[in-house]
């Protein structure tokens, strides 16, 4: 697929002259501007099955929002040297993106808002964080700054989904539950500590996973502090710890 | 997949929450156990380099619920017995995080622990292990709490190494009158206790800690009571040898012990994690794990741990600390027996062995790292457990 945005936005740059972590920092914000137009087209998507005008109003300013961040992702890229291609068909996220879908043709508006503000958003906000805290200059405060307003995301969901929650427990928690397997199991596969299934289909050469202690950051660090993002969002939620923590443990590795 | 997971939820916001245990893993393997067991059968184990990559990650929270039966309610004829329902809350301390190095990381798994419990709406929470050590002197560092009360479990736990030692004793024919009893860690809160109960019942107590001022303070209140008290901050200034020993302080290295004790001392390893065994350079010296109690009343786990949070060669036997929690909430008792450091009496020791005898939690089988130490029934019981 091609990129959704990138065209006009960048010119292509000769690498020969970047420092030796550009091209890390290049995959890692290829990664993170495509999770952001994956949330960017999902909250245009959930605009379009909202009744209320005033969520419709909400979820495209979402999407806005998400698409800024996109643009500020490929700003940063500039700054560094490097062009940040991405790739929301890339097969990773193309199943996450499937997975949305299949809440707005069910019409889910609480499915939806499972899988981006509790699945997705835990893990940009606990991965962005941690880059936020290594990356150098601006790339590390644009991280931290996006970080923290993913975080805002979350808090915002949380009410409706809490009040959804006290509804109907039990309904409520297998949803969860079902979310999670189809989900978390892709996000677990993208974190894991190798790319098992072959190429991701973003990073621009090899997987960059195994370089990425080269700017004091790993995959073992990122996968933990996102599943540990997931289990206190779903602690703030009201479901048990004993049920959740069991789901991330039969996570695949 | 999700059947023990689905079973859980079922229980998850229904069940009242009479006790919580706050603990952690002490090894790695054990710590790989509980991943198994969540993971469920049909998935293989994580591999152990995986199982440190996560670990650390995990926030606290429960990993089981627990209920504890009370042989009370049968005698009295109740149907289906007096029973007390709980979780087990792990803080998920990485076993090899266990040192002083680590100590504001901990204490801050144990609060998050301890709000756990209190949001889990908990009446009364024991603090296992490790966690009681790091809280002992700091119960101001546990979160708000509105009907939540806590304890160290440090009374039950010092009147088990007490009954420990004077089992040991009479198993091995000695008087423990005629006894020069050595209490290393003597100035922390079991080591305390254990000197207040027994210091009476020997013929010399040598109180070894590293802080000279309490050491100087404990002293004088056992002479107060007419005990013989000799203290040092280091072992090798001891003017005598030792033929009972209560390490209620974890030591790296037993050879520390070497000259000072007995070659045929009765040795109580009360520290945590229980480091020493027999070997080669204390052949002679009689271990065994103290501070370990034994449920009769029965004890589940769901999903089920059995074996695996509760890792000894019994059935239904726990640290001393952990059953005081329980034996309190069958007594329906939710107060905070034991808090702060230095307060353990031999007068509060005999109220919660009162106590925790009436539900039916007695003092274990004694063993150590190489099994039972009793010959006979200890045997027996370990070969019919479940």
């Amino acid at each position: 697929m091609e990129p959704v945005l990138g065209a006009g936005c960048s010119t292509t740059i000769e690498c020969t002259s970047l420092s030796p972590s550009a091209m890390i920092w290049q995959d890692v914000l290829a990664q993170a501007m495509t999770g952001e137009l994956i949330a960017a087209m999902n909250y245009t998507s959930l605009s379009e099955i909202c009744n209320d005008p005033e969520e419709v109003a909400d979820a495209l300013e979402h999407a806005e929002g998400e698409h800024g961040h996109a643009a500020a992702f490929a700003a940063e890229g500039r700054k560094i040297g490097v062009d940040v291609p991405n790739n929301v068909g890339a097969k990773h996220w193309k199943r996450l993106r499937e997975a949305f879908l299949r809440c707005i043709a069910e019409r889910d508006f609480i499915g939806c808002l499972i899988v981006q503000e509790i699945m997705l958003e835990s893990f940009a906000v606990a991965s962005y964080a941690r880059v936020g805290r290594v990356a150098p200059g601006s790339l590390g405060t644009t991280f931290a700054s996006i970080a923290t307003e993913e975080e805002g995301h979350i808090e915002h969901a949380m009410e409706i989904l809490r009040t959804e929650r006290a509804r109907d427990t039990q309904s409520f928690d297998d949803k969860v539950h079902r979310l999670h397997f189809d989900v978390m199991t892709t996000l677990a596969e993208m974190l894991a500590r190798e790319c098992v299934h072959g190429h991701c289909e973003v990073c621009h050469g090899s997987c960059v996973k195994p370089s990425l202690f080269e700017v004091s950051l790993s995959a073992a660090e990122l996968r933990g502090a996102s599943l540990q993002q997931y289990l206190k969002s779903l602690d703030m939620l009201g479901l048990p710890g004993e049920v959740t923590l069991a789901w991330v443990t039969q996570l695949p590795v | 997949m999700g059947n023990s997971a689905a079973r859980v939820a079922g229980q998850g916001s229904a069940i009242e929450v009479d006790f919580a245990l706050i603990g952690h893993q002490e090894s790695w393997r054990a710590a790989a156990d509980v991943l198994a067991v969540l993971r469920g059968p049909e998935l293989t184990p994580l591999p152990d380099d995986e199982i440190k990559d996560i670990f650390p990650w995990i926030p606290p929270r429960a990993v089981c619920h627990v209920e504890v039966g009370s042989i009370a309610g049968s005698r009295a004829g109740a149907s289906g017995g007096v029973k007390a329902r709980g979780l087990y809350i792990d803080s998920f301390i990485p076993p090899d995080h266990l040192g002083a190095a680590y100590m504001h990381e901990n204490i801050a798994r144990v609060r998050g622990a301890a709000a756990y419990a209190i949001k889990a709406g908990a009446k009364i929470v024991s603090l296992g292990g490790f966690s009681s050590i790091l809280i002992e002197g700091n119960f101001d560092q546990l979160p708000e709490r509105q009907d939540t009360v806590f304890t160290t479990g440090n009374s039950l736990t010092v009147g088990f190494i007490v009954q420990g030692v004077r089992k040991m004793c009479a198993l091995e024919g000695r008087d423990i009158r005629r006894s020069t009893l050595l209490i290393v860690g003597a100035t922390g809160d079991v080591g305390s206790g254990c000197a207040r109960c027994l210091g009476p019942l020997v013929k010399r107590v040598l109180l070894s800690a590293r802080n000279p001022d309490r050491l100087r303070r404990l002293a004088a209140e056992l002479e107060a009571d007419g005990v013989q008290v000799e203290i040092a901050t280091g072992l090798e200034q001891f003017s005598a040898e030792a033929d009972v020993v209560i390490c209620a302080a974890s030591l790296a290295s037993p050879s520390l012990w070497l000259g000072r004790i007995e070659p045929d001392a009765i040795v109580c390893d009360a520290g945590y994690p229980k480091n020493l065994s027999p070997n080669a350079q204390m052949r002679g010296a009689k271990i065994f794990f103290g501070g370990l109690g034994q449920v009769t009343g029965g004890m589940t786990f769901v999903p089920d741990f059995h074996g695996i949070l509760n890792r000894h060669p019994f059935p239904d036997v726990a640290h001393g600390c952990l059953l005081e929690g329980m034996a309190l909430a069958l007594e329906r008792r939710f107060e905070p027996f034991s808090q702060g450091r230095g307060f353990i009496t031999q007068e509060r020791v005999e109220e919660i062995e009162t106590v925790a005898a009436r539900h039916g939690i007695y003092l274990a089988p004694l063993y150590n790292a190489d099994g039972p130490v009793e010959q006979g029934l200890a045997c027996q019981t370990a070969c019919s457990g479940g």
